[in-house]
């Protein structure tokens, strides 16, 4: 079966590659004040921007992780059919309830400074979800398929 | 739904593997539907009776909760 909004194959390799490096420049952006220089930015009062001078540092970080996230997610996988497609949406749907649940926890457990930190993770907490639930129900019919096979 | 997938290749004496390359699906797929996991297509449900060369009614049934 044709499945829509799929990337080629090795946009998985691709989102992997860039994911790391933007993870670890994002850790060391909120943790340990990390901003290149160069990324400085003077820019005009607008109303989007209110600082003149704006690093753009992290945001060059969240759409890098942004969209390395979206590439592994929708990279196309090695038999694409009808019960990955399946498997595919069942998993979009579980990251979506499990996202909001944790954030009502979160609502209620961080306060103040800290729920920042929660609203920066929780923007990246659905593709995320997807990617481990969709690569663990794919371990887990490898598994249940690989064990009839033995028998 | 019930099917008899498993029954139909074990007559036609092929594998999961067999089966789910002559139709274009992964092994996987036929696994998970022999389990009844997974409720095949329309497409695929016609796909595995014209293989089996037996009406799709004779291969996939429906049960009384459905």
């Amino acid at each position: 079966m044709k499945s829509n909004f799929l990337l080629p194959r090795n946009f998985k390799i691709i989102g992997l590659i860039l994911f790391i490096p933007f993870l670890i420049l994002g850790i060391m952006n909120r943790y340990y004040d990390l901003r290149f220089s160069f990324l400085k930015v003077n820019t005009q009062e607008t109303a989007f921007l209110h600082d003149k001078n704006t690093n753009f540092t992290d945001e060059i970080v969240l759409t890098g992780l942004i969209v390395s996230l979206l590439m592994i997610a929708f990279a196309r996988l090695k038999d694409e059919d009808e019960y990955i497609h399946f498997l595919r949406l069942e998993s979009w749907q579980w990251a979506v309830i499990v996202n909001f649940i944790l954030l009502l926890a979160a609502i209620w457990i961080f306060y103040g400074e800290s729920f920042f930190d929660v609203m920066v993770y929780n923007m990246l907490t659905i593709p995320l979800l997807f990617i481990i639930r969709l690569h663990y129900l794919l371990f887990r019919s490898k598994k249940a398929e690989n064990k009839k096979f033995a028998l | 739904m019930k099917n008899s997938v498993k029954v139909q290749r074990a007559i036609s004496n092929i594998t999961q593997g067999d089966l789910a390359e002559k139709i274009g699906v992964s092994r996987q797929t036929i696994n998970a539907i022999e389990t009844n996991k997974y409720v095949p297509s329309t497409v695929l449900a016609l796909k595995i009776a014209r293989l089996f060369e037996k009406p799709v009614e004779e291969i996939f049934q429906l049960e009384d909760q459905d």
